[in-house]
């Protein structure tokens, strides 16, 4: 496990406009389409479809997969997600999703918590996650 | 934006009680400069050429450069105390004021269900669309929202809020629904810039409400506002409580309309606005249009006043580089019209130019 989680840290850099796969707890039984995760990434929804709670989990800035999630997921730039932010958390109606600074991270986060929704590097997917959509 | 582990190491080290709670820290700042190229300023007045870039603060650009009159820095403090409560406080220190540091919002949220978030205490009157962010220049394009429509001298209250977070087919909605009043001892507008008086501004029974429908590249934003006026201005050394029409009291009521799309790289920003204040109508507009390429965003914006007496509006040409993660530079130019009439000018033509660095943190 050890060395999987080295070898992916490895291919991170390189694996910009690399597919991005939306992971969740593997007990999760839920199905979500890409308006939902833009809903759950932008504060406007807290729930998974099937109406458990849902936590979003974001990576860093300092991740190259982070822009490539905000352009394809969301369908923004970073620069304009974090201006939408800044409204939001300086006028008291909202807090962006938890950062982290690694796929692993995520991975881990994710294996551990059924309410956790978070994305990795498609390459990076392990079997403690389920897929739940892949971003090309 | 970012938790920090800092920050709540620090608090657990200042705070003797044992506390549970996850706090937070961000913030934002602008450092600007600017001056005025030519201007007419007002004879009547003694005013030199002048730009008043920022109405309530009395931001104002004179012929040579400053970077004053814009500059500010926010920090805000954020303790959540789990199951839905949770108090912020924000702190901000305004070039206008010296940098004198104040809390600008301090106030108490409980969110009672996905819907639902009840708030109490000292925050922005969410009157126009930029009102309640008008501090935070990142999270917009401009230098600043269009001046000659963010002119009221109360932008503070202190009150009840409960704001909401729906969904209508394929519209998000979401809103906020106020009541509160502000008793502003020496309002800086009035006592400043238009009086020369120390003047205490109330406005009081306020009540409010906003409502926002966003659908992908659009956003339609409702707002509406009532609120009850009075005021005292300082003659040596006693304040006068001021009459209209022999009334010690003013309702004014306010409503507009905002249309904002961002489709593709178009982004187009608009709002409209009326304030019947005891029947004066002061109506305000601004319309802008942005292009935006890569990380590079040139706009041109057109915003105007009109009532009886005060009239005058502002073309802007600039451009937002976001140039980092955090930050953006702005560099605009702005040419003012006063057609002020009845001893109503506000401060004269302006044509002036301004620059700036907006951050988050």
């Amino acid at each position: 496990m050890k060395t999987l989680f080295v070898v992916s840290l490895l291919l991170l850099p390189v694996s910009v406009n690399a597919a991005i796969a939306v992971v969740v707890h593997p007990s999760n039984q839920t199905s979500l389409t890409q308006d939902d995760l833009v809903r759950l990434y932008t504060g406007k929804l807290s729930a998974f479809p099937d109406g458990n709670s849902a936590v979003p989990v974001n990576l860093a800035d300092s991740v190259a997969l982070r822009a490539d999630f905000d352009q394809k997921a969301l369908g923004r730039s970073s620069s304009q997600i974090k201006a939408y932010w800044s409204k939001l958390v300086f006028t008291g109606k909202g807090t962006p999703p938890k950062e982290v600074a690694s796929d692993n991270e995520v991975l881990t986060l994710v294996a551990n918590n059924p309410n956790l929704i978070g994305y990795v590097s498609a390459a990076a997917v392990s079997d403690k996650v389920k897929v739940l959509l892949t971003l090309e | 934006m970012k938790p920090s582990l800092l920050g709540s190491a620090l608090m657990f080290s200042l705070v003797a009680i044992p506390v549970s709670a996850d706090i937070n820290i961000s913030g934002f700042a602008t450092i600007a400069g600017g001056r005025v190229l030519s201007g007419s300023g007002v004879a009547e007045f003694g005013l030199e050429p002048t730009f008043l870039a920022n109405y309530p603060l009395v931001g104002v650009y004179e012929e040579e450069w400053s970077f004053k009159p814009e500059s500010r820095i926010g920090l805000q403090l954020s303790a959540d105390l789990a199951d839905g409560l949770s108090m912020t406080g924000q702190i901000v220190a305004r070039g206008a004021d010296d940098f004198d540091a104040s809390f600008e919002w301090v106030y108490l949220s409980y969110r009672l269900n996905d819907t639902w978030t009840i708030q109490a205490g000292k925050k922005r009157l969410p009157l126009y669309y930029y009102s309640d962010f008008f501090d935070v220049g990142y999270a917009y394009l401009w230098l600043r929202p269009p001046a000659d429509n963010y002119t009221w001298q109360i932008f503070n209250y202190t009150g009840v809020n409960a704001l909401f977070n729906t969904q209508l087919g394929s519209w998000d909605v979401s809103g906020n629904l106020y009541t509160g009043r502000e008793d502003d001892r020496d309002n800086k507008l009035l006592s400043d810039f238009f009086f020369g008086a120390s003047t205490r501004e109330i406005w009081k029974d306020i009540i409010g409400g906003v409502v926002s429908f966003n659908r992908d590249w659009l956003d339609v934003r409702l707002t509406y506002m009532t609120y009850v006026n009075e005021r005292f201005i300082n003659e040596d050394g006693v304040d006068v409580q001021q009459t209209w029409d022999g009334n010690t009291e003013r309702r004014g009521k306010f409503a507009g309309i905002s249309f904002n799309i961002d489709y593709n790289n178009i982004v187009f920003l608009s709002e409209l606005n009326r304030l019947d204040l005891d029947g004066s109508k002061f109506d305000t507009y601004m319309v802008s249009l942005g292009y935006r390429v890569d990380s590079f965003t040139p706009y041109v914006s057109y915003a105007d006043f009109d009532s009886d007496g005060e009239v005058h509006n502002t073309t802007s040409l600039g451009f937002r580089y976001d140039f980092h993660s955090s930050a953006a530079f702005k560099l605009q130019y702005d040419k003012v019209e006063d057609n002020g009439y009845d001893g109503l000018m506000v401060a004269g033509d302006s044509d002036s130019v301004t620059f700036g660095i907006d951050l988050v943190f």
